[in-house]
């Protein structure tokens, strides 16, 4: 070999170092978007239960929620917004503080022998300070009656929170009684709040004649404790059916979203498929060379239509026609919907697919088509049946990279899909009509919206991260998968 | 269908070929229809957007700066900063790129190791622009502590047009004779002077029009900018420094898709005229390389 110089060296170096460069990109992306997952991980999950001790026949039997002096024991939960700083440490209140009849008081979450447990210490809400459930949480509900209470049973009512979704909790949760007070006669209970989250139970009445008394009454406890492992927990609460990051309680469940963006790619690849098809098919087998000089290149031009003009064409001319046709025909107020999105997607699919078919109908080879019409056979024959089926893996790989294109697109759907996460109803035809015309909200969407508006590193943040990465994966395995497809096309003459 | 074909046995060959004919006829009239369906798509919605948008441009709304809360005047900082977020991202892209394409045409060979090259361009090439602005978001904007500015908008961009470079700068040199190749080695080159000194210039039009292409169809996307330099209300004057690297910048997909969100503060004509000037730029781009495309095939038809 002749001695290199040192400019063709550093030449052959620079070259090597940007050709590992693609595959450092790759192991970057799935690196820095798995690693930025790992906030989804610091995920806690709320628990929300209203707990109040009332008169045997008291006006709020019916909705504890309404109680004034009903109690929120809450789990990994912050106050509500309204709480100032003097309530959120509010004592236990004393029985002349009381005019109610029955009342209540939460402890802090226990920690210790019950007989430890400092009276001081009590708040009559804790709402604020943050508890964990990584391990066993206990919390302590102090009950009792003022004087003035006559009757003698009373009833021991419990709720769950407005918005608390008791079938996404990864805690078993269980209310029983720990200690009921002396010379009561009451017979030892454990509610499972799983099977049983709204209930009411009668029991004697005791009443606390000096303000001592009040933590001498009944103590009732509400157990959270972890039914999986926290990444288990945390997985599960992906694969549920609720995206709600922002509520009260949040949800992260990734369903909605997945078959909503899933959904449209469908419905838009089966719009456009024949459309694209047949004209990929005319220009490359029924038309002039001279056409196919300046029809491909027009294609091309709709496909670099920047999505967000395209989704603001759809928003302006298409949305108010489907908001006065089909929408209004199922019942549905808004022209912002499924069908919008998914049209506009097929729009800006044809020409991506045009495309890529005519390619690989190029790409297969001239003798086939020769003998085709030494055969006698009509053009649209030879078409119909050879020049089609031979280049059909190509075709199919055309398809699935549109596919992972739509699956992508996020101006689209952000624009024009309505932006309210939902899932599809099956339950009747109507039903299934009508998922055509409700909002949805899709992967890459809620991504780009909702990533202006979070906490970087925090939990929310870390969700769209996984959903990114799961975007990437799905994505990349389709590319792969076509590009399988087409290079099996790919005649060698 | 089959009751035709039925038929067709019964009467012979005559009826079959009528049918053959007929059957033909149907094929072609549906592959025409599609194809005017697809064109009268095209022709409708460039044109409409044109129709609904060429009436608020004037030299005004080109030039100016928006006046009250972006409900008047012109929306010139915003093309200025598209034009900033393309040209830094060409220069970013460009040795990066063409290295990477003069790899993958010259060097790469066939192996198992490339197959995995070939394989990662490929996914990269079809990964959303999402995808590649919440990689810009974690790496440039938080782990490199650059913000959200034009800096991390430019390296963003970059990589989101890095694949279609490399694929395109690969094929422009597969398509340099071999000839001309051989000649150099024979000339007593070395492999780097040869592509250098003749595989690059001959490439060099195809290699411009790959990148010019890429970058003004990743001037128009909005996701990575919205996750990584973009900036919603800008009026003041730029000054053009160092500093301006680290400052967001207001661009055009990204003033489109804030002005939807804000919802109906920007006044239809504006943002039409917006539409119209964010596709102009997109398509006189496209244009520009077509032309380049066509010229150089023209020639090459000559030699």
């Amino acid at each position: 070999m002749r001695h290199l110089r040192l400019g063709d060296r550093l030449w052959t170096a620079a070259v090597y170092v940007s050709g590992m460069l693609i595959i450092g990109v790759v192991l970057a992306i799935f690196y820095y978007l798995a690693g930025e997952s790992r906030f989804a991980f610091d995920r806690k999950f709320d628990v929300g239960f209203r707990l109040a001790l009332q008169p045997a026949k008291g006006e709020y039997e019916a909705d504890v929620s309404l109680d004034p002096n009903a109690t929120l024991v809450t789990l990994n939960r912050e106050g509500s917004e309204g709480l100032d700083e003097k309530e959120e440490t509010l004592p236990l209140p004393t029985l002349e503080s009381l005019v109610g009849i029955a009342s209540f008081a939460t402890g802090s979450p226990l920690t210790g022998e019950l007989d430890k447990v400092d009276p001081e210490q009590l708040y009559r809400d804790d709402w604020r300070p943050k508890k964990m459930g990584s391990e066993e949480t206990r919390f302590l509900v102090y009950g009792f009656a003022t004087p003035e209470y006559k009757e003698p049973t009373m009833a021991l009512a419990w709720d769950k929170d407005q918005g608390f979704v008791i079938e996404e909790t990864p805690y078993a949760l269980t209310l029983e009684l720990l200690r009921a007070p002396e010379g009561v006669e009451v017979k030892p209970f454990k509610v499972d709040l799983k099977t049983q989250p709204k209930g009411r139970l009668e029991i004697p009445t005791f009443i606390a004649r000096t303000d001592a008394d009040r933590t001498q009454g009944y103590v009732f406890e509400l157990v959270a404790s972890p039914r999986s492992s926290h990444v288990q927990a945390v997985i599960g609460g992906m694969a549920s059916s609720s995206w709600e990051p922002t509520g009260a309680y949040q949800r992260y469940g990734f369903l909605p979203l997945i078959l909503a963006t899933v959904g449209l790619a469908t419905f838009a690849i089966l719009l456009a498929a024949p459309i694209a098809l047949g004209t990929a098919v005319y220009i490359s087998e029924m038309s002039s060379s001279r056409f196919r000089e300046w029809a491909k290149p027009l294609i091309e031009l709709l496909a670099s239509v920047p999505t967000v003009v395209l989704g603001f064409f759809g928003l302006i001319l298409v949305a108010p026609a489907v908001s006065n046709t089909i929408a209004k025909a199922l019942g549905a107020e808004s022209g912002r919907s499924f069908i919008t999105a998914g049209i506009i997607l097929a729009v800006l699919l044809i020409p991506v697919l045009t495309s890529l078919i005519e390619d690989s109908l190029r790409n297969v080879p001239q003798s086939l088509r020769d003998g085709g019409d030494a055969l006698g056979m009509s053009k649209a024959e030879v078409v119909r049946s050879i020049i089609v089926p031979a280049a059909k893996s190509g075709i199919i790989g055309a398809h699935v990279l549109a596919i992972a294109r739509a699956i992508g697109e996020t101006m689209i759907v952000w624009i024009l899909s309505g932006g309210t996460p939902s899932m599809p109803s099956f339950l009747n035809v109507r039903e299934a009509l009508a998922n055509l015309v409700k909002p949805v909200k899709g992967i890459p969407d809620t991504v780009a919206i909702e990533m202006g508006n979070v906490d970087f590193e925090g939990v929310h943040y870390g969700h769209l991260f996984t959903l990114g990465l799961l975007l990437f994966l799905i994505t990349m395995a389709l590319s792969l998968y076509a590009n399988q497809l087409m290079r099996r096309s790919t005649w060698r003459r | 269908m089959a009751t035709v074909i039925d038929k067709a046995k019964r009467e012979g060959l005559e009826a079959r070929d009528a049918q053959r004919a007929r059957s033909s006829r149907r094929y072609l009239g549906l592959l025409t229809g599609a194809a005017v369906v697809t064109f009268l798509l095209i022709v409708g919605i460039i044109g409409t957007i044109l129709i609904k948008g060429l009436p608020s441009i004037n030299w005004a709304f080109l030039s100016d700066l928006p006046r009250e809360g972006m409900t008047a005047g012109g929306i010139w900082p915003m093309i200025r900063g598209s034009l900033l977020l393309m040209f830094g991202t060409m220069l970013v892209v460009l040795p990066v790129g063409v290295l990477g394409g003069i790899y993958m045409a010259e060097y790469a060979g066939e192996s198992r190791f490339v197959g995995l090259i070939r394989s990662s361009l490929v996914s990269l090439a079809a990964t959303p622009s999402i995808v590649y602005g919440l990689f810009g978001l974690a790496v440039f904007v938080l782990a490199w502590k650059l913000g959200t500015s034009l800096m991390a908008g430019w390296l963003t961009l970059a990589l989101f047009s890095l694949p279609v470079v490399i694929i395109t700068t690969e094929s422009a040199i597969r398509a340099v004779p071999e000839s001309l190749v051989e000649g150099g080695l024979a000339l007593g080159l070395s492999k780097g002077q040869t592509i250098r000194k003749i595989v690059l210039p001959n490439a060099a039009s195809g290699i411009a029009t790959g990148i010019v292409l890429s970058t003004g169809r990743a001037a128009g996307e909005a996701p990575p900018i919205l996750l990584t330099a973009g900036i919603y209300y800008s009026t003041g004057q730029l000054e053009m420094n160092l500093e301006t690297l680290r400052k967001p910048v207001a661009n055009l997909p990204y003033h489109l898709a804030e002005g939807y969100r804000q919802g109906g503060v920007i006044p239809e004509s504006i943002i039409w005229g917006t539409c119209v000037v964010l596709m102009g730029l997109v398509l006189l781009i496209n244009l520009g390389a077509i032309l380049v495309r066509a010229r150089s095939r023209a020639r090459s038809l000559q030699s």
